[in-house]
């Protein structure tokens, strides 16, 4: 059990969806990327819970609609499947303000950002670099 | 593939190279004895990734940073997994262990020898070797904002010293944390330890009640190692350390007694910039210890995030103003215990944690408390960290928090984990008063574990000093020809 990996991407990807309706497609996907990776990496016993429910919401989201079951769960905290929707929320609001923290509430790229040009990569750590002579930067950045 | 990348000898295999681990390895090494220290993770240099940061997470913790004790609620811990184990995450904050904390110890658990000037004593030691101090000039503003409103209420605080070297000048954020692999381990490789990483310890096998061998794994490429040894001092923090006695088939006792601080968090905006993500405050407020202590926590922008995420749908607003929001956490001195078992099949174990209806309430008091602090240190908005707390603004709407809190709507998480391993002389004991494990001749444990209990304060000068204690009984008793070890 341990060994498979949850199916936490299309679960994740709704709940992004719905909380942040002005994440974009790009970041979105990095971020669901990143939610899936650290979710693979957890100890043995808790994947295993975790992919329980993962294919047990999954399942639900095949037969009632995904759109309608994240809706649910991540409005009414159930026991256990709520442990789930905060596991998921917490690894990707962490990983969304740490690498892009000038995004606004809803997920959106700030007025400025948008007005600079499209190719150019976002600051992703600019608080990183004043306080801290000995960090590096880049070694934060994860894509 | 050479034989010396699968097979390893040694007369002392210490597991783990945190707080417990490298001052052992260290004073062995010293007194003569040829030492091998393996560790699990990898070795991270201080400046190679960001404090506190999600990069950080993914190279130097277990499980990135993702580890829970099950329970209702689960608690969120986390465990440093790499050289110098946790003293390489955390903040560095320092406390001796309270005397009244080690006679009750020495008391309650029939502590043999046990001797509270020897252990004073071997404090001081540790705070010279790690250059304990104040912060030099002035705090960051969120510790003064703690400061402030506490002594505005007429509550007890103090600045917690810090392991922590400062260059001449006034900006003590250059400090350079004085951790394991700054200092201990250092030491230990120049008296001639070798330290390896990326080797986990599978199990150990014994021989009537002797161990003589350990069973690894290389963590890139999954190949076995083995290690001959005469003598084993396992240090893997009060998580792995039980875990890897309990698949070693040594159960008595052990895992069935985790204590940790349970802590829950509020996230406080002032009208200045306050935030500085790289660094911690070090006030904390004592006027309710032991029983409940305030802090502040790392406040990167996406731990902010976290920290409002219970309540977004109404608190989000206030993460586009990172910068002027900063993290605060109450911690208490839990009656509840815990457990760990390692699950066959399994290669982690399985941890769990019951908070008693005493810890919920004193949990809830505690995040109403810690926002009346940040009130009066001049926050405009505190928001707590559970599903449908309100935004506090004033006083008055502190009733709010204490009529909504409930635990299991909380985020609690703790990052001090103890007492797994129990040392002392009564029927719950798992190891004698020097860390040995019962029903073993050469089995010892010198980390978090041995604890009876969690002190109150942050343990890990008081797993330094138990581990400095025990070495130099090791020692003692096994060679009493060797040379001293100071």
């Amino acid at each position: 059990m341990s060994r498979l990996s949850p199916p936490v991407a299309p679960f994740s990807d709704q709940l992004l969806a719905l909380d942040l309706p002005d994440l974009d497609e790009d970041r979105r996907r990095q971020v669901v990327a990143f939610v899936a990776r650290r979710v693979d990496g957890l100890p043995s016993p808790m994947k295993a819970g975790v992919t329980v429910v993962a294919l047990a919401v999954d399942g639900l989201g095949r037969a009632l609609g995904r759109r309608r079951v994240v809706g649910v769960l991540g409005r009414r905290p159930l026991p256990v499947l709520g442990e789930y929707v905060r596991l998921v929320r917490s690894l990707a609001y962490a990983f969304i303000w740490e690498t892009w923290p000038d995004t606004t509430p809803t997920g959106g790229r700030p007025v400025s950002e948008r007005q600079r040009a499209n190719h150019q990569a976002s600051s992703s750590a600019h608080w990183c670099t004043t306080a801290n002579p000995h960090a590096s930067p880049d070694a934060r950045v994860h894509q | 593939m050479t034989d010396e990348d699968t097979r390893f000898g040694t007369e002392v295999l210490v597991v783990g190279s945190g707080a417990g681990g490298a001052p052992t390895a260290a004073l062995l090494a010293e007194a003569g004895f040829e030492v091998l220290v393996v560790e699990e993770g990898p070795l991270v240099r201080q400046g190679e990734v960001v404090p506190f940061s999600l990069a950080q997470m993914d190279r130097q913790y277990r499980a990135g940073g993702v580890t829970a004790a099950l329970g209702l609620p689960s608690i969120a811990y986390t465990e440093g997994c790499c050289a110098g184990g946790g003293t390489e995450v955390n903040s560095g904050l320092y406390r001796r262990p309270p005397e009244e904390v080690l006679e009750r110890w020495r008391r309650d658990h029939r502590l043999v020898d046990f001797d509270l000037a020897e252990v004073d004593e071997i404090a001081g030691e540790i705070e010279a070797e790690l250059s304990v101090q104040a912060v030099p000039g002035a705090q960051i503003p969120a510790s003064e904002a703690l400061r402030r409103g506490a002594a505005n209420l007429g509550w007890r605080h103090d600045e917690s010293p810090r392991w922590m070297t400062y260059p001449d000048g006034p900006d003590a954020r250059l400090g350079r944390r004085q951790s394991m692999t700054e200092t201990f381990l250092p030491r230990a490789e120049r008296a001639g330890a070798r330290l390896v990483t990326g080797l986990r310890v599978d199990r150990l096998v014994l021989d009537g009640g002797r161990a003589v061998r350990a069973e690894a794994t290389r963590t890139d490429d999954g190949r076995p190692v083995s290690i001959d040894l005469d003598h084993v001092i396992v240090a893997g923090g009060a998580i792995q350390t039980p875990a890897l006695l309990q698949r070693s088939g040594l159960r008595r006792n052990i895992g069935r007694s985790l204590a940790v601080h349970p802590t829950v968090k509020l996230a406080a905006r002032f009208a200045d910039r306050v935030n500085v993500p790289d660094d911690v405050p070090v006030h904390q407020v004592k006027e309710f210890a032991p029983d409940l202590s305030f802090g502040g926590s790392a406040s990167n922008p996406g731990l902010v995030a976290l920290a409002l995420s219970d309540s977004w749908d109404r608190f989000r607003d206030a993460i586009a103003d990172w910068e002027r929001v900063v993290v605060y956490y109450a911690a208490i001195t839990s009656e509840g215990r815990g457990r760990v078992h390692a699950v066959p099949g399994f290669r982690d174990p399985v941890v769990t944690y019951r908070l008693t209806r005493r810890d919920k309430a004193v949990l809830g008091r505690g995040l109403s408390r810690l926002a009346l602090v940040l009130l009066e240190a001049g926050a405009t908005d505190v928001y707590p960290s559970y599903r449908g707390a309100p935004v506090v603004r004033t006083p008055s709407d502190l009733a709010t928090v204490e009529a909504t809190f409930a635990v299991g709507r909380a985020s609690v998480m703790t990052v001090h984990l103890c007492s797994t391993v129990p040392f002392g002389e009564i029927e719950t004991s798992a190891t004698d008063s020097v860390g040995l494990v019962r029903g073993t001749t050469n089995v010892r444990v010198h980390d978090a574990s041995l604890l009876p209990d969690a002190p109150g304060v942050n343990p890990q000068a008081s797993v330094m000093a138990v581990a400095i204690r025990n070495t130099r009984r090791f020692v003692e008793t096994l060679t009493p020809g060797r040379k001293a070890v100071t």
